[in-house]
This record gives structure tokens, sequence and C-alpha cells, in this order.
């Protein structure tokens, strides 16, 4: 009798143990994201979609046999609940993985912390810092598909491309520093390129009335306009310029809502680039998305969840290559990483030792088709070499 | 001239949302800092409407406007009335504390996803043009409409109806009116009714203009200086006061820098306050009775 | 005829009269207080510990606007962009200079006396409202060039600042900060508790009284106005400043409305008129978000709501905002004396009718 008790206590010990290592074999990632608050729209979607695909991967038994656990923890846009996020998912949740998708005013606490303990930061969804452009900070790290200044780049080759007559550029930014400096940095490149820049409209964030500023870029003429700000500014300002008359063509950055606000908006003049295909393409990656988020249930619709898939797969593809779960066998994995994006972007995410952004950065460019009734592809994808 | 269009049409953004401000005030001395909030549940109002009468846009237009009213008795209530009778500065946190709990809960029933109730209306915005070149929408014009409406409405309502009558009397003088036997949670609750409903409007309006979301709300509170230069027991302050700080802030974006357009409305109501406080057309006891 | 007992608590000098601490119940309460806020940082975990430190720079706002708005009854709604002022000050000299601690601190200081003094001078026209929202106007002004300087300056991300170095060591462990961020609170209570039983104290709460009776009692009354807004604001931007190396970085996201609006809430709930108010509030609203989380993540199916904890916090925010409001105007003060008096009073319930 006595035996038999002693032989189930120990096994029941033995069990017990061996699950709680099994708990600790988990890959532990944190996310710090602005889920709720003003900015939600732009992140939240990402993180709902990251989590349904690692659910998902969890289902199909985890990576080299280990789930991979998610922590979120919402910071609402704010750099302070932001700065205590970091602090406790890096000192009580001893994540190996830290992953940011919030306003860049949330950047530099949490990249302080993780720098100090030495865990790889991940921007998924957020806008990417210049740390994660070569030569890059040992531990940032971008997956989001746009880019300060490739994006600019890239838009203002696709303009020079289409248009018929010497273009007189307008930009649009919003009066957030990262929007401002790029459309600063469109000024100059555009006088670089023979492009006649004429006037340049800063929107501040949540205004009534986009008209007043539509109006002085109206006033300016221009035949082509540049935007690169959050969806809300570029598609306000756009809308306000049509209903006063406005008739050029306006280029701006397909965020989330681009492919369902072309359909609602069906104005032909209006171009978006980006750098995720559309779920028109219907790709069979897009069947996986549609099946795995109806799964999970998720409110958003479908056509918003494209970057947090590609941040799904770039950390499955990252915690494949870590044999251990640590935070140094992440960032070794990370350092040279090939991701396969089964058709979301133009080609694989490729990092580098020195380049945390991508080293190939692929650009499409729709506009809406009115006979067709459809988006229509402009322009297939151009690769541009992401270089020092 | 297509200034002057764009200054009317904001203007009639915030003497909209800026009668809510007055009615409450000068019925009840209470300042209502919810208002932002209210509009913004309003304008999801419609959104809810819309879900149930579906194909009839001008029933779900109709039925937000009565949901809009009821929401403002609801609110006088069960919150408000409790507070009648404490120190102001207790009623106006009370009313901070309501916008908060109307914007979480905003975003716990609703998400926090941009909607576009004109495409669900299946309404179209177009636009029509005016002499000297200028433009102005389909819904920019039913603003400038619908706050003349609404003033008009309100000027012949106070000043004609019995019960507008009894409204100016509880606002004068709750102890008297008390006495001359006028309910005043009628009265109050009236008031609160009509605030939300001129709010509830301007925010469908803007809602339909560009689209529903939360940063709704910020435009409420750029919409007070509004009703405070004006006076904030005048109606006809509010709109003389909503059309300075439209003027200022369309020549401010126009002529200056349009980065400064957040702040001019503060600044005007910071230079109204050191010069005269009670406002435009406020009366001037307002300043102590407090 | 019974005989009086001695009570034990006698006054043989005037210095008795002054302590702060008189009786040996509350000497006793106080060194186990102190006692225990010296063993918690070692045996907190450092998630504790940083709820702690943010407790204690909210302690100091909270003592601030309870000097102003609760002792000398200015209503200001311009907290954060005070808060703000010290906090840019901070982050402006240390980028541009790189100050060192002990002078960028007291230099937020002076600058929030600067524009404290000018956040008070509506004080000398306006009461009530109409001052609440002049404070506001002026917020939203000092934010918007706070913003600009961020801008022209071309920081993004607002600007980063150095941990702070006191007497040589590096301030980064939380336990340290502890220790410091303890010190400038304790120091603050101090302050206020002494402030207010100094002239200038009795002056502001002669003027929250009835203002006209002040001044026919000789007491100079725009003067205690603008002694309220500056002191208090020199004390709201010190806490800004703390704040801002805290966090080790400052940004104008962080100095909104709602920021103002949680430091009220904290005065309001805790108990207008009383430090101890102040210190509860600050502890209540700092530590509610996390007891919400808490409470969410233990529900069933709270893995799906995390993505709604925000607004739930929001909403049950401004829900219990409303409920002190409506059912405790006294507070957590007002709870606490009840229950004080529920212990003092036993066995009996109620004071005896004489």
């Amino acid at each position: 009798m006595k035996r038999q008790t002693l032989a189930l206590f120990s096994a029941a010990l033995f069990a017990t143990a061996s699950a709680s290592t099994q708990a600790q074999s988990a890959y532990v990632v944190g996310v710090t994201a602005a889920m709720t608050g003003p900015a939600a729209g732009t992140y939240a979607p990402v993180i709902d979609a990251l989590k349904a695909y690692i659910d998902h991967v969890n289902g199909r038994g985890g990576v080299n046999g280990r789930p991979i656990q998610l922590v979120i923890a919402d910071d609402q846009g704010e750099p302070s609940r932001a700065a205590a996020n970091a602090k406790k998912l890096l000192n009580q949740d001893r994540v190996v993985l830290l992953i940011n998708s919030s306003l860049s005013s949330t950047y530099a606490p949490v990249v302080a912390d993780s720098k100090r303990a030495g865990v790889p930061l991940l921007f998924a969804g957020s806008a990417c810092p210049k740390e994660t452009y070569p030569p890059a900070d040992p531990l940032q790290f971008c997956s989001t598909a746009f880019g300060a200044t490739f994006d600019s780049r890239a838009a203002l080759d696709f303009i020079k491309s289409q248009a018929k007559e010497p273009v007189r550029l307008g930009l649009a930014a919003m009066a957030i520093p990262l929007s401002r400096g790029e459309i600063d940095f469109a000024e100059g490149l555009s006088r670089q390129v023979g492009m006649t820049p004429v006037d340049k409209q800063i929107t501040p964030p949540p205004t009534p009335d986009y008209t007043p500023f539509a109006t002085k870029l109206k006033d300016a003429n221009p035949n082509w306009v540049w935007a690169w700000s959050p969806w809300i500014s570029q598609v306000r300002t756009f809308e306000a310029m049509r209903r006063l008359g406005w008739n050029g063509q306006y280029v701006a950055w397909a965020h989330l809502n681009a492919e369902e606000d072309l359909a609602r908006i069906k104005d032909p003049g209006l171009f978006v680039i980006g750098s995720n295909a559309f779920f028109s393409d219907d790709l069979p990656i897009h069947a996986e998305i549609r099946a795995v988020t109806h799964r999970a249930n998720l409110k958003h619709p479908v056509s918003f969840l494209a970057e947090g898939f590609v941040a799904g797969l770039v950390i499955e593809t990252a915690m494949k290559g870590a044999a251990q779960p640590t935070a140094q066998a992440v960032t070794a994995s990370m350092n040279n990483l090939k991701v396969d994006l089964k058709g979301l972007r133009g080609g694989p995410l490729e990092w580098t030792k020195d380049n945390h952004f991508r080293t190939r950065q692929y650009y499409r460019v729709w506009r809406w088709d009115a006979s067709a009734g459809a988006a229509r592809r402009v322009q297939d994808w151009v690769a541009v070499d992401v270089k020092q | 001239m297509q200034t002057a269009v764009n200054i009317a049409v904001l203007a009639s953004i915030y003497a909209l949302i800026a009668c809510g401000y007055v009615i409450v005030y000068r019925t009840s001395r209470v300042l209502s800092l919810a208002h932002g909030e209210l509009m913004m549940l309003g304008a999801f109002g419609l959104w809810v409407t819309i879900a149930m009468f579906d194909g009839v846009p001008l029933a779900a237009a109709l039925a937000a406007l009565l949901l809009a009213a009821v929401v403002g008795v609801v609110v006088y209530a069960a919150l408000m009335r409790r507070m009648t009778g404490q120190a102001v500065l207790a009623a106006v946190l009370a009313t901070i504390a309501l916008g908060i709990l109307l914007r979480g809960l905003a975003v716990l029933i609703w998400g926090p996803t941009e909607r576009h109730p004109l495409a669900a209306l299946g309404w179209d915005n177009p636009v029509f043009e005016l002499p000297a070149g200028a433009r102005i929408s389909a819904i920019d014009a039913s603003l400038v409409g619908a706050a003349i409406l609404c003033y008009a409405g309100l000027f012949a309502f106070l000043r004609f109806s019995p019960w507008g009558i009894r409204m100016r009397a509880a606002g004068q003088s709750p102890l008297l009116a008390a006495q001359r036997g006028i309910s005043l949670h009628v009265i109050y609750a009236l008031a609160w009714a009509l605030a939300t409903l001129t709010g509830g409007t301007a925010g469908m309006l803007l809602a339909l203009n560009t689209a529903l979301d939360q940063t709704m709300v910020v435009i409420g509170l750029k919409a007070f200086p509004a009703a405070l230069v004006g006076g904030l027991d005048s109606l006809a302050g509010a709109m003389l006061g909503a059309l300075i700080i439209a003027t200022a802030e369309v020549l401010v974006i126009q002529f200056v820098s349009p980065l400064l357009a957040d702040v001019v409305p503060f600044i005007v109501l910071l230079a109204m306050l050191i010069v005269r406080p009670w406002g435009l057309f406020g009366t001037r006891e307002e300043l102590d009775r407090v | 005829m019974p005989q009086p007992h001695e009570s034990g608590y006698f006054r043989t000098d005037y210095a008795d009269d002054w302590r702060l601490l008189q009786t040996r119940g509350q000497r006793g309460a106080a060194l186990a207080g102190l006692a225990l806020a010296c063993i918690f940082p070692f045996v907190a975990s450092p998630f504790l510990l940083d709820l702690a430190n943010q407790v204690l720079i909210a302690v100091v706002g909270a003592v601030a606007l309870m000097l102003l708005t609760g002792y000398a009854g200015q209503v200001s709604l311009g907290h954060a962009g005070l808060m703000a002022a010290g906090a840019f000050t901070t982050g402006i000299l240390a980028r541009e200079t790189g100050a060192p601690f002990w002078i960028a601190l007291p230099a937020s200081g002076v600058a929030g006396a600067l524009i404290g003094f000018l956040f008070g001078l509506p004080s000398l026209r306006l009461r009530g409202l109409y001052l609440a929202v002049s404070t506001l106007a002026l917020h939203f002004i000092v934010i918007h060039a706070g913003q600009e300087y961020e801008t022209r300056r071309g920081l993004s991300s607002g600007v980063v600042i150095d941990p702070p170095s006191l007497f040589g060591a590096e301030l980064i462990d939380p336990r340290l900060w502890y220790g410091t961020l303890f010190v400038c609170a304790g120091a603050t209570v101090l302050f206020a508790l002494n402030l207010l039983r100094s002239r200038t104290g009795r002056a502001w709460r002669a003027l929250h009284g009835r203002e006209p009776v002040a001044e026919a009692l000789g007491i100079p009354v725009a003067g205690a106005k603008v002694s309220a807004f500056v002191i208090a604001s020199t004390l709201t931007a010190m806490s800004g400043s703390l704040f801002a190396y805290y966090r080790g970085f400052v940004s104008s996201e962080a100095f909104s409305l709602f920021l103002t609006i949680q430091y009220v809430a904290m005065i309001i709930i805790g108990g207008m008129g009383s430090i101890l108010g102040a210190v509860l509030g600050a502890a209540f609203v700092t530590l509610f978000p996390y007891l919400i989380e808490m409470a969410l993540s233990k529900l069933p199916g709270g893995d799906a709501m995390s993505s709604l904890v925000f607004a739930v916090n929001y909403a049950a925010f401004g829900l219990v905002m409303i409920l002190f409001l409506l059912f405790e105007p006294q507070g957590l003060v007002g709870i606490w004396q009840r229950v004080r008096n529920w212990f003092l009073l036993w066995p009996f319930r109620q004071r005896p009718l004489k």
C-alpha cells in the first residue's frame, strides 16, 4: 500500500515536472500594440491576424515540436504604457522576441528596454525605423510593408512613367513627424527627377473638414499628388479635392483599408501603391487566410489581414531556424532569414545581418477600373534593391 | 469664394455642436463636456438604425434622430438628475466621466474600425457649382441647412411655444419657476434631449460626409470655444462664436500655416477670456454664479 | 465621581504643538509604514516595482493638484500641460545642453513656476468653470508648442533622455528608482502638509471658503491665487520631469486631456481636501487598469477579451468616477474615515445622543 502510494506520488511528480518543462520550452513572443485607442484601426487587425495564424500553427503542432506562445499587451498608442508593457514582457514573461505594432512615439522606450535585455525587437504593421535599414541595428527588425524613402522613390518613379506631360506635383502629409519627414524628402527628390513640386499640405490628425486644406492644395493646380500618411488623411484629402472640382491623379500608399476603399470610392484617378497583394488576386494563401481568420471569428474585413499574416509567416520561419527558445538563437535565425510569403508580397522577405528591412522591396500599383467594376493592377511587381 | 464656402461649412459644424452646449448650460447651468461623445453616439445610432431599417434610408434617418433625443432623456434621468444641487464642478466632472464611459462602450460594442454610413445608406454625395467657381457638396450644403434650421427652430421654440417659455424661465430662475409649477426635471430632460438631438444631427452629417469612427469626439471639443466665445447662455452668441472661430481657423489655414488649425480655436478662446470672459452675448452675472 | 485618567499625551513645550506625528499610535503607524516601504523593493517582482514607481510619480502630481483645487479651490484642467512643460524642459535641456539631473529637475520646476504664473493670471478675473476652461485652452497651447519642438527638431519618436545619475550611480535599476521616487514623494507630502499649516495654506483655505470674506479679513487674494498656481505648477512640472526621466523619453502624445482627467479623478476619488486623499487616489487610479486586466484575465473567455481591455478600462474608469461622484463624494478618505470610526466606536454603532 505504501509502495503504491509512493509510486503514484512519484509518477505524479514526474508528470508535473515534465509538464512544466514542456511549458517552459515554448517560444514566448511578446507583443505591445495599440489594440484599442484612437490608433487601433491600423494596428489591431495586424495583431488579431497574427494571433489567428499563430494559433493555427500551434494547432498543427507548433514549430520544432514547440508551441509559440503569444503574450499580447495593449498600449493604446501611448508611450508610457508601451514602456510598462515592454518592461513586463521582458522581465516577467521573459520573451525571446518582442513585437511592436503601435505608433512611432512608442518606439524609443521599447527599443531602449529590448536593447538592455538583449531581446530582438520586430516592428510588424508599424512604420519601419531607420535603424532597420542597412547598416542595421543588431536587435531591430521590420516586416511592415511600407518603408520611408523607398516608397517615395517608387511612387515618383511610377508617376514619371505614367505622366504624359510635365508633372506639377502636389504633396500631402499628416502633421506627424514621420509623414512630414517623408513628404519633405519626396519634395526634394521630385526636383531631382525633373518634377515641379507646387504645394505641400500638412493636415492635423482629426479634422472635421479637410476642405480648407484641400482648397489650398487644389489652388496650386497640381496634376499629380503624392500622399504618404495614415490612410484617413490620404483618402479624405483626396475626397475633399475631388469635391472641389480637382481632376488630377492622386497616388497614395496602400494601407490596410486600400482594397476596400477603392471599391467604395470608385474613382479611376486614385492610384494606390503598395507592397502587399490584393485579396482579389485570390491566391491559395488568400484562401488560407480566409479560412484561418474565419475559424478565429475575427471582426475585421479580410482585406485588412495580409500584414498580420506576413508577420505570422516571418515569426514562424524565424522560430524554425532557432533550435533553442532563447533570444540569442532567435536573433541569429533572424539575421539570416528567408521567408516564403507565398505571393502575399512580390517575392520572399530576406534579412541579413546588415539589412533588417528586406533585401528587396516590391511595389505594385492599383486603380479602380470603372468598366470592369473592380480594382485593376496598373503596374506589376517592381523590385527595388535595398542597399546602403 | 471657396474660402467663404469653407468658412460657412465649418461654422455650421461648430454651430450645430455649440448649440448643444448652450442649451444645457442655459437651462441647468451645467457644462456638458460629454457632448463630443454624445455626438459620436448619435452617429452610431444612425448606423444602428440603418441596420434596422434596411432599404428605407429615410426611416433610418428619422429613427436615428428620435433615438438621439431619447438618449438625451436617458442621460438626464440616469445621471444628471442626481447631480442637480451638487457643486457645479462635480456635475461637470460627472459629464466628463460619462463621456469616458460612452467612449469605452462605443469601442466595446462597435469596435475600432471605420464605418461608412453613406455607402451603407446607398446615398450619393453630388457636388454643386456655385457662382465664382466655388463648389459645395450636397452633405456640406445640408450641414449649413441643418444649422440654420436648428437655430431657427430653437429660436421659435424658445420664443413662442409654451414649453420654450418655461425653459427660459427655468434657466433664468429655477426657484421661481419651480414655485410657479414648472416641473424642473421635465425641463432639464427636454434640454438634454434637444442638445443630443442637435449634436447627434451634427455627428450623423459628419459621419455621412467622411466616415464614422472614434476621432469625431475631438471635434466636439474644438467646437467648445465657439460656445464660450459667444457666451455660454446665448444661442445667438453660439452662432456668432462659431462663425468667428471658423473664420479664424480657415483664414489661418489659408494664409498662415495649416499646422495651427488645431490650436486656433483655443487661442481665440483665451483671448476672449482675457478681454471679455462672459462672451459676446453672455450675461455678466454668469461669471460669479459658480 | 470616578478619577480622570492621564491620557499620556501631554504637551510640555511649543515644539510639541508643531509636530506632525503627535500620538504614540501615529508614530507607530508611521514607523510601520516606513518599514514596509523599505522592505517592499526587496520582495516585490520587477512588475510590481514598476507599478509602485508609477504610483510614486503620480503622488507628486496628485498632491500638487490637491493643493491647487482641493485646498485653494482653483479649478485647473491644465494639469497635463504643466507636466508636459516640465517634461519638455527636461528633455530639451538634456538633449540640447546635456544638463545633468540636478540641474534639469530644478530648471523644470522653474519652468513650471513661470508657466504656472501664466496659467494663474486668468484666475484673477475668472472663477469656477471659466477658470477651468482658460486652463484647458492653455493646456492645448502648451501641447502644441511641444509638438512643434518635436517636429522642428526631427524627433519623430520623441526626445530620448539618458538615465539620470545621482551621486555617481546611474538610475536604471527599478529599486534605485523606487528609493529616489519614495524620497521625492515623501518630501512632497511633507512639504504639502507643512505648507498647509503655514500662513499660505491658511490663506488658501480662506480663499476656498469665501473669497469676499477672505478679502475682508485682509488676506491678499490675488497673491494667494497666484501663489497657489505657482507652487502647484512647480510641483507638477517636477513630477513631469521625474516622469520623463523614469520613462527615458518625452513625447507630446503622453500628455493628453485624458491625463488631466486622470489626475482630477485622483483627487476626487481620493477625497477633496485631504493629502491622504491625494495619495490614495493616486494609488487607486494608477493601479486601476491593471486590476481590470487581472480581473478580465480571470474571467472565462478572457483570452478573447484581451483586445478589448482598453475599452473596458475606459468604460470602467468612467463608471467608477461616476459612482464616486454620485455615492461617495468624500472619496476614499471618506470610506477610510467610516471604517476607522467603526473601529473606534466598536462595540457601539454610532455616537450616543446626548
